[in-house]
């Protein structure tokens, strides 16, 4: 019975967009990862070092480096090096950044945001 | 010569035109008194009437909050953006400054890219966390504002100060020797209501208006209007009547002898 409940919550939370299915899934697994593009795409011309961007978006520095070092390995944001500082921004492929307008604009559908915040969870089991 | 106009009501005419081409322009007041929006008026009024695109650099309020602000005013400035007349860059003055002085920085970029002439610092007064020593402090602001002129941009460089009514003695005084022009907004208190005052202090190879004039923060932006009438100390932020000082002077001091 546990077992048909959780098949069934499953596929109610997979009813959605594959590709978005795949991005949350694989690209945007993890809480901060989402605080770092809904900041990056409501200020799309950011261009900072993780300390400070941890400032901006409410978290800690540290967090913040290891989950924007894994978002710039997935293709959603860019890092470079000027002299001793890493600097990240978010992607200038146009492809990735139309993927990520998709995902926050379906993220202000209140059903959607559920699904995401269930799929966050699952991963960090 | 060509000035670089504001197209702020009542500014130019105090400028004597608008700012020198390429010159660094310190814009200096206590919270809400419209530094800011100077900035953006500026940056926007060069977009829409002058076709000079323009930067905005931000190193603490978000991107989005400009935005916001500037649709109070009726200004687009998401529509500037994706017709790639404007930038609103979201930074930290370390990371600014590093970019300016690498060689294919973003700031550097994007001036190329879109024929920017105009910028918009917004605060200088962050930059006091680069260092403690005013001479180090000192050499950082001339650097950064020599490479803001290198790429042919004319600046506004907003300055924090804390005194709400008044003057104030700021850590970072110096930058006032090294910008060419400096702008004073200051909250004035006459007959119990608050009203905005901007005096020119300097300006750098050039006349300009010498005299303390009120302005509004309008819903289409800043406008400067007439000079204070009647009044003296205005600066201090508790003016008072020019009757009552020539009694003071004139009168009470020639009555105690």
């Amino acid at each position: 019975m546990a077992v048909q409940y959780e098949d069934f919550t499953a596929k109610l939370m997979n009813d959605m967009d594959p590709a978005l299915l795949d991005f949350v899934k694989n690209k945007v697994n993890t809480f901060i990862k989402w605080d770092l593009l809904k900041f990056f795409h409501e200020n799309p011309n950011t261009s900072d070092t993780a300390e400070n961007i941890a400032r901006y978006v409410g978290r800690s520095a540290t967090a913040v480096k290891t989950e924007a070092q894994q978002l710039v390995e997935g293709g959603l944001m860019e890092m470079r090096t000027v002299d001793d500082l890493l600097i990240y921004t978010l992607t200038q492929n146009e492809q990735a950044r139309q993927l990520i307008n998709r995902f926050l604009h379906a993220c202000e559908d209140r059903n959607f945001r559920v699904k995401v915040v269930y799929h966050i969870i699952r991963g960090m089991r | 010569m060509e000035r670089v106009k504001t197209g702020i009501k009542g500014l130019d005419e105090m400028l004597h035109g608008g700012f020198l081409p390429q010159t660094a322009n310190l814009v200096e007041g206590a919270p809400g008194t419209g530094k800011s929006t100077v900035g953006m008026q500026f940056i926007y009024n060069g977009i829409a009437r002058y076709n000079e695109p323009g930067l905005i650099v931000t190193f603490e309020e978000f991107p989005k909050q400009y935005y916001r602000d500037a649709a109070n005013f009726g200004w687009d400035f998401q529509e500037l953006e994706r017709q790639n007349k404007l930038k609103v860059i979201m930074s930290s003055p370390e990371v600014t400054r590093q970019d300016l002085q690498s060689v294919g920085g973003a700031i550097e970029t994007f001036a190329k890219e879109m024929g920017a002439k105009r910028i918009l610092i917004d605060s200088i007064s962050h930059f006091r966390r680069l260092a403690v020593d005013p001479v180090e402090l000192r050499t950082i602001e001339y650097s950064f504002i020599n490479a803001l002129k290198r790429e042919g941009l004319t600046s506004i460089l907003t300055r924090e100060s804390t005194a709400l009514f008044g003057d104030t003695i700021q850590p970072d005084d110096h930058i006032a020797f090294t910008v060419d022009s400096y702008l004073l907004l200051r909250y004035v208190e006459i007959e119990s209501a608050v009203s905005k005052a901007l005096l020119v202090l300097k300006v750098r190879g050039s006349d300009h208006a010498k005299d303390i004039r009120q302005f509004e923060i309008t819903s289409e932006g800043i406008v400067v209007k007439s000079k204070f009438e009647g009044q003296e100390g205005i600066m201090s932020g508790s003016p008072h009547r020019m009757a009552d000082a020539f009694m003071k002077a004139f009168v009470e001091n020639r009555s105690r002898k």
